[in-house]
């Protein structure tokens, strides 16, 4: 580490890149991947912010893509910001099925860009995706601002969603990433965020960083940040529509995508959460907004159907999986009225508990366990909109804080196991 | 009061359970069940699956017919219980999340009650015009006498009041005027009275016989309807639409069809002829007599919902079969005269198969699985026998049989104080039927109910969906789709006791691998070709029908899911 530049070795094409680029106070990371349509408008709003808001700072755009056959990178070029194009590893599988953030090889592609940045000298990076189409210029203050002047070291966004949108994130991935490393993220797999060079740094001097290929890397660094005590906040922006032809949207394969990823993480960082008991709200930037409630055109009957089919299907499968009791317990759960179907929070915080159990252990097939796990989902989310689609906005957040406080209530049963 | 808010139409998916207060549980060892005693046994009711209790009268009553001679609709019969006792038993069911639906005269009273008590000797008093009262018995002469074997006419000479009152039961349960505004009036505030402590519905009893008109069978009249629906308006505008009623009119379907109204009448009515049918198809081992009886059962309105029920607390009626009919079920299921009731057979169900647990499987499949909500009748479920000697219907009403202990574990009175004795027969006594001993056995009919009705619950097809009945070849194979939105259900079942084929057209879904229910086990693929399956004797098959692309349909949670 040098003061304020990373000696890193970068790839022969990333070096010449770099050649004549002057060091600078910002950089802009935007990673794509055949994002033609929509990299224009971020550009934009990239310059627009810049000259708003850091309009006295130096600024480097950071674009890394993953083989975009569609122009992508030269509609950056047309932006007329000072540019680093990089091109990192894709891995075949990704290409295939992009995954749900849109870019294969994200995890490569956080890294290299995370290391031109430093290379740079920027004291800040903040990093916006390529297909969302609903950015504002305020955006790239919320994010920055806290780690410029504030000595914030991971600015994660909180968008302003529909209630019943991101039930993944609500109804998994919140909960466990506050049980695991301590910290209240409403939107852990947010896609966007702003970074500290004192983070970047110690992310990039990392010898785990996660492989590339894998869906890990934002939650690796929320919990490395965590655990060694940076400064992690939140940014409240706008609403986020995302204008993408290449994003997986099959719910199996995104269920498995974000939940085993962080399967993954807690297997392979168990340093990052077993010490960790409690959690903390984090600093807010930003005015947080509340979550729609406009009606939504939601299956509850399906959902519960889908639960249903999973007793009937995979019962076999889950006896391997689930702990006697829990498995009896989601048995014996009443699907016979949709209209009043319900999953405790407790039971719930155990399933997800022994799936992840099952995932460490590698009691079954992997990828079977991570999609047996869709139909309990589709169940917790059933119940989910059962309980609260009646009820005002304030009565889904209180929803929401109780399952992150079951799971944080239950991580003794988790840890007991884990060991 | 506690009630959980669900669905307005709770009634389509569940499956109902009739019970006898006195005969469930006694808790106080009085010898009489009580509310007491139901709470304690609400845990089993949960675990066998059920979703909404049917009390048959609790209400203050002389008893002369088991408490359908109401003598005060206020108050819980004192060898029942209290209110209080009715109340903590309320509460208790929905905290374990089952629905509660007591039954309801509405038609007559007991001589008893102070109403008529006032009527019969005061024409002055305010309960004067509370009953329909002539000078002649010969008025609304054409009204059938129901109680053939009781009554000789509809009318008794009532000597306080110097007139006759009419009654269609029995004398001593005279019916009430609702051509006087105040009776519906009182009626409704008898309603209101349960409703406000949580209850979730009514089994209105007699609804057919509320108006008299003369010139006509005093049955069905349009002015019956009216006060019916101004019943339900009320009740829906004051308690949000989820309470239900549930009609009972011992009639032909399409004379039961008005009682649904346009929705705005009954949630649910019995479905009275299909009872018979069941039985009479399981001893010619055809299907024709339950294909025939929906054939003649009109569509009804979506939220209205049929009452299934093989047996239930009277006799098995026979009203709605023709004399031919009635003649082969006499000669097939009451060779004893003694078993004869009226127009019906008093007996329960295992005994009216003689015991014959594959067939009582059977006509359980078809209870659960025809076009209708489930009634089962307290008892049968662990095939109880009857009493045919006790009189009346009480040899269908004797004690649950619980457990080989003392009184079956029913009550730790003295035997000699039961309201009823317990079954002791070598066959079907407490010793060789009783809850305890089934819940120890996989293969019991306890066992196999429980796996009914939980499979019943895998779709909502079996309470919600359309019938279309097939038609294979081989008569004694009766073969139904019940369809529901996406989901299609498919039951083959074997009405005779020898193994049977059958050819299935199931063409419209070739390329599906039908999944048995009970067993999950996926069959072979349905091809153009008529699909062979054999069945053994009267065994039977639920199959899921799943298109490849049913899973494809959207959740509305896909784009926006991380």
């Amino acid at each position: 580490m040098t003061d304020g530049t990373q000696d890193l070795a970068l790839p022969p094409d990333v070096e010449r890149e770099l050649d004549g680029v002057a060091p600078c106070e910002i950089a802009v990371g935007v990673l794509t991947y055949n994002n033609a349509t929509t990299v224009s408008a971020v550009a934009a709003v990239v310059r627009a912010g810049l000259e708003r808001h850091f309009a006295s700072a130096s600024t480097v755009l950071i674009n890394a893509d993953a083989g975009s056959g569609d122009g992508t990178p030269d509609l950056l070029v047309a932006a007329g910001l000072p540019l680093v194009r990089v091109r990192h590893a894709t891995p075949f599988a990704q290409r295939l099925a992009v995954p749900f953030h849109g870019v294969p090889g994200r995890g490569a592609a956080l890294r290299l860009t995370f290391a031109v940045a430093r290379r740079l000298g920027a004291r800040g990076l903040v990093l916006l995706e390529a297909d969302v189409t609903s950015a504002a210029d305020e955006w790239l203050e919320r994010l920055l601002r806290p780690v410029l002047e504030q000595k914030a070291d991971l600015v994660v966004p909180v968008y302003a969603r529909h209630r019943y949108d991101g039930t993944i994130t609500n109804l998994v991935l919140a909960p466990l990433v506050r049980a695991l490393f301590g910290r209240r993220l409403h939107q852990p797999l947010a896609g966007a965020g702003a970074f500290s060079a004192r983070l970047l740094d110690r992310l990039l001097a990392d010898p785990g960083w996660p492989a590339s290929g894998h869906h890990q890397t934002d939650l690796w660094i929320e919990g490395t940040a965590s655990a060694d005590a940076f400064a992690v906040w939140e940014a409240w922006l706008g609403p986020r529509r995302a204008e993408s032809r290449t994003r997986t949207s099959d719910l199996p394969t995104m269920v498995a995508q974000a939940v085993g990823g962080l399967f993954g993480v807690m297997s392979r960082y168990d340093d990052l959460w077993l010490e960790v008991r409690g959690s903390e709200p984090v600093p807010v930037a930003g005015v947080p907004v509340t979550p729609s409630g406009e009606p939504a055109a939601l299956d509850v009957d399906r959902m519960v159907g889908g639960f249903r089919r999973g007793l009937r299907d995979l019962s076999a499968l889950w006896e391997h999986i689930l702990a006697p009791e829990t498995l009896g317990d989601v048995l014996s759960l009443d699907t016979a009225s949709p209209a009043r179907f319900g999953f405790p929070d407790e039971l719930w915080a155990r399933v997800v508990y022994d799936f992840a159990l099952g995932h460490h252990y590698n009691v079954v097939y992997r990828d079977h366990l991570l999609r047996s796990f869709v139909p309990l989902y589709l169940g917790r989310t059933a119940a989910f909109v059962v309980a609260t689609r009646d009820r005002d906005v304030g009565a889904v957040e209180s929803h929401l804080d109780a399952v992150g406080a079951a799971f944080e209530l239950h991580k003794g049963y988790l840890v007991e196991r884990w060991r | 009061m506690s009630r959980k808010p669900g669905a307005r139409d709770w009634y389509k998916d569940a499956v109902f359970y009739e019970i006898h207060i006195k005969a469930f549980m006694d808790g106080n060892g009085d010898g009489v069940g009580d509310f007491v005693g139901l709470t304690e046994r609400l845990d089993y009711l949960v675990e066998l699956g059920v979703d909404c209790l049917w009390i048959l009268p609790m209400y203050a009553s002389p008893l002369r017919d088991d408490g359908y001679d109401i003598a005060d609709f206020y108050a819980v019969h004192p060898a029942y219980g209290t209110l209080a006792d009715f109340q903590k038993f309320l509460d208790a069911a929905h905290a374990r999340d089952l629905r509660v639906i007591t039954d309801l005269v509405v038609n007559h009273t007991s001589d008893a009650h102070p109403w008529f008590q006032a009527s019969r000797s005061d024409p002055a008093s305010p309960y004067a015009d509370y009953y329909v009262w002539s000078a002649t018995d010969r008025r609304y002469a054409d009204a059938r006498v129901i109680f053939v074997d009781a009554e000789k006419s509809n009318w008794t000479w009532e000597p306080g009041r110097r007139a006759y009152y009419w009654h269609r039961f029995f004398s001593h349960q005279p019916d009430l005027n609702y051509d006087n505004p105040a009776v519906s009036r009182a009626m409704l505030d008898v309603m209101r009275f349960w409703l406000d402590r949580g209850l979730d519905g009514f089994r209105c009893d007699a609804v057919p016989y509320l108006v008299e008109r003369e010139g006509t069978s005093c049955e069905n009249l349009p002015e019956t309807h009216a006060l019916l629906k101004e019943f339900r308006a009320v009740i829906d505008r004051e308690y949000g639409g989820d309470r239900m009623l549930l009609a009972e009119a011992n009639q032909w379907p399409e004379d039961v069809r008005p009682y649904f109204g346009d929705g705005d009448e009954f949630h649910m009515a019995f479905h009275f002829p299909l009872m018979p049918r069941l039985y009479m198809a399981l001893r010619l081992e055809e299907r024709r007599p339950i294909v025939d009886i929906y054939t003649h059962t009109p569509p009804i309105p979506p939220a209205c919902q049929w009452g299934l029920f093989l047996r239930n607390h009277d006799e098995l009626t026979l009203e709605m079969v023709t004399n031919e009919e009635r003649a082969f079920m006499y000669y097939a299921y009451a060779q004893d005269p003694e078993m004869k009731l009226n127009l019906g057979i008093r007996r329960r169900l295992a005994p009216l198969l003689d015991n014959d647990l594959r067939r009582i499987e059977l006509l359980n499949c078809l209870l659960l699985t025809l076009p209708g909500s489930p009634i089962i009748y307290y008892g049968d479920e662990i095939g109880m026998g009857d009493n045919v000697y006790l009189g009346d219907r009480n040899g269908v009403r004797t004690p649950m049989q619980w457990s080989s202990d003392r009184n079956a574990g029913f009550s730790t009175a003295e035997e000699g104080k039961l309201y009823l004795p317990v079954i002791t027969d070598p066959v079907y006594g407490y010793q060789a039927v009783n809850v305890a001993a089934q819940a120890r056995q996989p293969a019991s009919l306890l066992a196999t109910m429980k796996r009914l009705i939980a499979a019943r619950r895998t779709s909502p097809g079996f309470g919600r969906g359309a019938v279309a009945f097939l038609r294979p070849r081989n008569q004694k194979i009766l073969a139904y789709l019940r369809r529901y939105g996406r989901e299609t259900v498919l039951i083959v079942a074997n009405l005779s006791s020898a193994p049977q084929p059958a050819e299935l057209d199931l063409a419209e879904f070739a390329g599906i691998r039908p999944v048995e229910i009970l067993g999950g086990t996926v069959f072979p693929p349905i091809q153009a070709a008529p699909y062979f399956v054999s069945l053994g004797p009267h065994g039977f098959y639920w199959f899921r029908l799943e298109r490849p692309g049913d899973a494809d349909e959207p959740y509305g949670i896909e784009s926006t899911a991380i």
